[in-house]
């Protein structure tokens, strides 16, 4: 029990981690859009729990709030706006499935053989504890001030583009 | 394998599915999902340097990310929809019209 | 410094006022006493700058005079120079050319007043003066060669003057075309000059062949070269089939370009290069035998045509013959001095022609003319007494030079013989013959006009009879100027045969009693109703037809040169040449490069997965390639 106690935090991470896998091979082979979409807002959430354990916890925070709540929320409503005869929604692959799945399989062999020799550098600084809020707070409002203000031009083009979008989508074309 | 590596290697898987999804599925929605799947991939291996090297950037970073996929699934969405009501399918492969 | 390049540059600055301004400016009426007074005043300047030019080189003791303008090209070191050249051949041309040339432009006033494009006439006109004062001012043999081209771009944009014609437009081509085979025997010339002297001023070249021992080629050969391109530009066997044509264009620029100034430049230039001729026997003996013989072929030809412009384009080709002639014995001046006296006596005839077609609405035919003398009795005088004088009644201008070439071709010492002589006194009675027909069929007898041109028939306005009063003035008294004389110092005359030394007189009357001869047989055929003239016609109908159809020499080049040229075109140069090989090749290469685009194209499906794919592929090989070379 102390063993369990000791090694809860490899525990948990191990747990989340493989959950998470499953929730992503879910995501590629459910047939049903909703249930791909569920499949995915649990690996979501349980990376958000991997975050958490890994001590940053606002980007856990915004990893349930942004993605959970907004995207995916906004991606299963739009699944239920959809007519379900829709034969996309029937005929789960493409033609491509072998030879994708296969070259994809390669990827990621060749990209996990990239950090198989180990990543730690030999002098890392290497704090156990990782960095905290204030950290974070101060790199990015004295750094990253002007990228976070973009953001909300980007945000604000999306915005734009999104009702062009629902324009042409109503026919007129002003 | 230690931790870093471990995550590392879930954050690769994770792309990697990703990336499988946008190529093998049928659905342009699903396909959109396994481009989200990807960028999470991508969010976790930031995280884990971060982590690793004790360093803030990489949050900033992962939070920037954030906002490009809001934006994108802002637009990605109503594209869909539009799609939709148009062909009424969202088979990929029924939209063709930049065939060479 | 005197001022020979304003000579050639007044007109040029009256084509540019005229071409740049007038065409554009101004609509076409209030235009119009600002394109006379640019176009008529700019030659007159130059006619005056000429008799200032004149009188300092006689002030200088008839020293040549130059002026260097700029350095056009240096090559090597060796700078080719726009620079003029004035002594007394040039004194003379200039003064015909800028002279003759006013008054023609006076004429057109007149003439071409009611044509839409005015101001293009007479841009055109200045151009060309330019273009031949360049020619006769040179002093190097390239200068002479711009305004020789230049001359021929005038005369093509003038003989097509009419453009909206294709008949019209198609006889500026062919002056052009013919020019040009003219044209490549004169460059020949001009390279082997260069390449043996080193310099292409003509009064260099003179002295390097003049001086013993000479320079190392052939007098005969350069000589041949050179008169191969008199040949085009003079209108003389072979290549004279373009000035009969060149008709189609003004009236009074068949004056001034096709009679008296432009085709008289390649007897100027055997003038002006008689240093190679006097050493060249070989190349004199073809100059008077092409001459003679062109003479007299023009003239029977002349005897049997219709159109009044015809017979007198056909008299041109024949006096220029007798100036060759007189060229290639050797009388150089005396071949200048009736390149004068023609300019006077075939301009005031080709104005009077023009004159009786413009009070005819048009019409050139002569079997439609007759009995016009009442009508346009001012006409009738000049041209009358221009008729006397082209036919070498005395003591009209024509009788002295014509005379003068006679006695040369038969007693120079420089190839003068009594063929020569027969050949030319035949062509002198023929020419006598044919121009008093001409004056006959077109002034007296019945009238044979039909009634609408009979009712507007009226002489022509002041400015159009003006000049041809004061050029049948100088073609009358312009003989007594004896210009073989003036130029004596700069062309000796050739020496005479000592046996026939005593031939002059003889010649002299026999020259009259040919003139005399030609008018009483034209009397004798076509006076009262002609009816002779029409008994003779049914009785030599074969050789009327031949003559009527110029021996059919423009039918013969078409088959000698014009049918397997086309016939080599279309079928080397087009089907196998344009169409097979450049084509082909093109077609080829594009074909390629469609055949290979259409297979990358085959990767452009337009599906969505199979590029997901494709950059998933990509990037598995860039990650592996790189893992294996990092």
């Amino acid at each position: 029990m102390t063993w369990l106690l000791a090694n809860l935090e490899t525990i948990l991470l191990a747990v989340f981690g493989v959950s998470a896998l499953a929730g992503g091979v879910l995501v590629v082979v459910l047939r049903q859009p909703m249930r791909a979409a569920m499949a995915l807002i649990s690996t979501m959430i349980f990376l958000g729990g991997i975050y958490g354990l890994l001590g940053v916890h606002f980007i856990a925070a915004f990893q349930v709030l942004i993605y959970v709540g907004a995207v995916m929320v906004f991606m299963v409503y739009v699944i239920m706006l959809l007519d379900p005869r829709d034969p996309a929604f029937r005929r789960r692959f493409s033609p491509l499935l072998f030879p994708g799945a296969a070259v994809a399989l390669g990827l990621a062999a060749t990209l996990i053989r990239g950090v198989a020799p180990g990543t730690a550098p030999a002098a890392a600084p290497a704090p156990a504890r990782g960095f905290s809020l204030a950290e974070f707070a101060t790199a990015f409002l004295n750094q990253y001030w002007l990228h976070f203000e973009l953001t909300s031009v980007l945000l604000l083009a999306a915005v734009i583009a999104a009702i062009a979008v629902i324009r042409v989508a109503r026919g007129d074309h002003g | 394998m230690d931790k870093t590596q471990a995550l590392l290697v879930l954050a690769l898987a994770l792309f990697s599915l990703g990336l499988a999804g946008v190529v093998v599925r049928r659905n342009l929605l699903v396909m959109l999902m396994s481009m989200e799947l990807m960028l999470n991939g991508v969010n976790l291996s930031l995280v884990t340097f971060a982590n690793q090297m004790g360093a803030a950037e990489g949050a900033v970073l992962v939070f920037l990310i954030f906002v490009v996929a809001a934006a994108e699934i802002a637009i990605a969405i109503p594209i869909v929809l539009l799609l939709a009501r148009r062909r009424h399918t969202l088979d990929a492969d029924a939209y063709a019209d930049l065939k060479g | 410094m005197p001022e020979l390049a304003a000579i050639a540059l007044a007109p040029l600055a009256g084509f540019l006022l005229n071409g740049l301004l007038a065409t554009r400016l101004f609509a076409h009426r209030r235009g119009h006493r600002f394109v006379t007074l640019v176009g008529c005043g700019l030659p007159i300047a130059a006619f005056a700058l000429t008799l200032k030019a004149f009188a300092d080189l006689a002030a200088g003791g008839y020293a040549p005079l130059s002026q260097t303008l700029y350095t056009w090209i240096a090559i090597g070191g060796v700078p080719f120079e726009v620079s003029f050249w004035f002594d007394r051949l040039t004194a003379v041309m200039a003064l015909i050319v800028t002279g003759v040339g006013s008054l023609i432009h006076v004429y057109s006033v007149g003439y071409m007043k009611d044509d839409e494009s005015y101001a293009r006439y007479f841009a055109y006109l200045n151009l060309f003066l330019f273009f031949m004062l360049l020619l006769v001012l040179g002093r190097s043999l390239l200068v002479l060669f711009v305004g020789w081209e230049g001359v021929g771009l005038a005369s093509y944009l003038l003989i097509g003057f009419w453009f909206s014609d294709p008949e019209k437009a198609a006889a500026g081509k062919k002056a052009f075309v013919v020019n040009r085979i003219g044209d490549a025997g004169f460059l020949l010339g001009m390279f082997v000059l260069y390449a043996t002297l080193g310099t292409l001023d003509m009064d260099r070249i003179n002295a390097a062949f003049l001086a013993s021992p000479g320079p190392a080629v052939s007098a005969t050969l350069v000589g041949i070269l050179l008169f191969v391109g008199a040949t085009g530009k003079s209108a003389q066997i072979p290549l004279y089939v373009w000035l009969p044509d060149a008709m189609a264009g003004p009236t009074p620029v068949s004056a001034l370009i096709h009679a008296a100034t432009m085709v008289t430049a390649g007897v100027y230039m055997v003038a002006r290069l008689s240093g190679i001729y006097v050493n060249a026997e070989g190349a004199s003996q073809l100059v008077a035998w092409i001459g003679v013989l062109t003479a007299f072929f023009a003239a029977t030809i002349a005897v049997a045509q219709h159109d009044i412009k015809k017979v007198l384009a056909y008299s041109t080709v024949s006096q220029l013959g007798f100036m060759f002639l007189a060229a290639g014995v050797g009388a150089y001046g005396v071949a200048v001095f009736h390149l004068y006296t023609h300019a006077f006596f075939k301009a005031c005839l080709f104005l009077g022609a023009g004159s009786v077609i413009h009070a005819l609405s048009g019409e050139q035919d002569i079997r439609k003319m007759g009995g016009l003398a009442r009508r346009i009795p001012v006409t009738f005088a000049t041209f009358a007494v221009a008729t006397a004088a082209i036919a070498g009644l005395p003591p009209l201008s024509g009788f002295f030079s014509k005379d003068e070439i006679l006695w040369f071709a038969y007693a120079s010492e420089r190839g003068g013989s009594p063929w020569l002589f027969a050949i030319a006194a035949l062509t002198a009675l023929m020419t006598a013959f044919y121009m008093f027909r001409l004056l006959w069929l077109v002034f007296l007898g019945r009238s044979r006009l039909d009634h609408h041109a009979a009712a507007h028939v009226h002489e022509s306005p002041p400015s159009m009879t003006g000049v041809l009063v004061v050029l049948a003035i100088l073609s009358a008294a312009g003989g007594f100027l004896s210009i073989p004389h003036v130029l004596e110092p700069l062309l000796p005359l050739p020496g005479i045969v000592a046996e026939r030394a005593g031939g002059h007189v003889p010649i002299v009357v026999l020259s009259v009693a040919l003139g005399l001869a030609g008018l009483a047989g034209a009397w004798w055929l076509f006076g009262g109703a002609g009816e002779r003239a029409a008994r003779l016609d049914g009785r030599a109908q074969g050789l009327r037809r031949l003559l009527e159809g110029k021996y059919f020499v423009d039918e013969f080049y078409e088959r000698l040169v014009g049918r397997p040229l086309v016939w080599v075109s279309e079928h080397v140069f087009l089907r196998l040449g344009d169409r097979a090989v450049i084509d082909g090749t093109l077609h080829g290469l594009a074909g390629l490069a469609q055949r290979t685009a259409a297979l990358m194209g085959r990767v452009q499906t337009g599906h969505l997965h199979f590029y997901a794919f494709l950059a998933l592929a990509g990037l598995v090989g860039a990650l592996a390639w790189s893992w294996r070379h990092g």
